[in-house]
């Protein structure tokens, strides 16, 4: 049963991946990408972290690719034509891409492969990380707060002084 | 219970998609989400590694790293409308120069 869900929401994730990839309209892109998220949520449950899980689909499926989905519908980005890329460029792209991807499973399947299993239940639940974060990691976390804040600035800052630039030019 | 290389070869061969995707596509937002794509991949890397050897301390690189994902969502998008704004494309073959 677990095995069962395992590969189908794994095939979902790929399945969803490559569409991102291979699709020429970026709004498709965004909302593939939104259920490979999604899937990989599942996925956070079946490694039992569900408080993580439900950050995947709060933080990452509904905020992050909400504010993609806004920027392509802003700048109207749903009937421009991708021009296609060159041979060469492609021919490289696919070809080392290829060739990582080989290459990495094939070191994971020398290498990291465990024998045993981990012994017993180790469910992450919100009050494990809470303690964790706040005793160990209190600096890095306002660190991230001071970050995000800088983030907001910088946002602003990009995007606010083009707005005015375009209305003070003609 | 399933066997942790199934998850790490799972993010292995979603992190080579987002490869693929940086690699050959053109369109900025799209290159921006198989960043997103390959991110994740690596979230479920530590995941896996922190349910095999039952730390803490992945799950809380997770947490971290999707404050910081945020952050980059916020400011890279940003960057490429003010790129559209000025160039009226966001094709990243066109960005080539430093300056506006």
């Amino acid at each position: 049963m677990e095995f069962t869900i395992f590969f189908f929401f794994a095939a979902v994730a790929v399945i969803f991946a490559l569409v991102v990839v291979l699709h020429r309209n970026p709004v498709v892109g965004a909302l593939s990408l939104v259920a490979s998220f999604f899937a990989l949520a599942v996925m956070y449950v079946l490694l039992e972290a569900p408080f993580l899980a439900a950050l995947q689909v709060i933080v990452y499926a509904g905020a992050i690719m909400v504010l993609f989905l806004f920027v392509i519908m802003l700048l109207n980005l749903q009937h421009v034509v991708e021009p296609s890329t060159r041979p060469i460029q492609q021919f490289l792209g696919y070809t080392s891409a290829a060739a990582f991807g080989f290459g990495l499973i094939y070191y994971l399947v020398k290498y990291a492969v465990f024998a045993k299993h981990p012994d017993g239940p180790f469910v992450a639940d919100a009050r494990t990380i809470g303690m964790e974060l706040f005793r160990a990691y209190v600096f890095p976390f306002e660190m991230v707060s001071i970050l995000l804040l800088a983030a907001i600035v910088g946002a602003l800052l990009l995007s606010g002084r083009t707005y005015q630039k375009r209305e003070a030019a003609p | 219970m399933i066997p942790t290389h199934y998850f790490l070869i799972l993010s292995a061969i979603l992190f080579t998609i987002g490869v693929v995707g940086v690699l050959t596509r053109k369109n900025g937002i799209t290159i921006f989400m198989s960043i997103e794509l390959m991110v994740n991949a690596v979230n479920l890397t530590f995941l896996a590694y922190a349910r095999q050897f039952h730390q803490v301390h992945g799950l809380i690189f997770v947490f971290f790293i999707m404050a910081i994902a945020a952050a980059e969502a916020a400011v890279g998008l940003a960057i490429f409308i003010t790129l559209f704004h000025h160039r009226d494309t966001i094709d990243v073959d066109e960005a080539n120069l430093m300056h506006w």
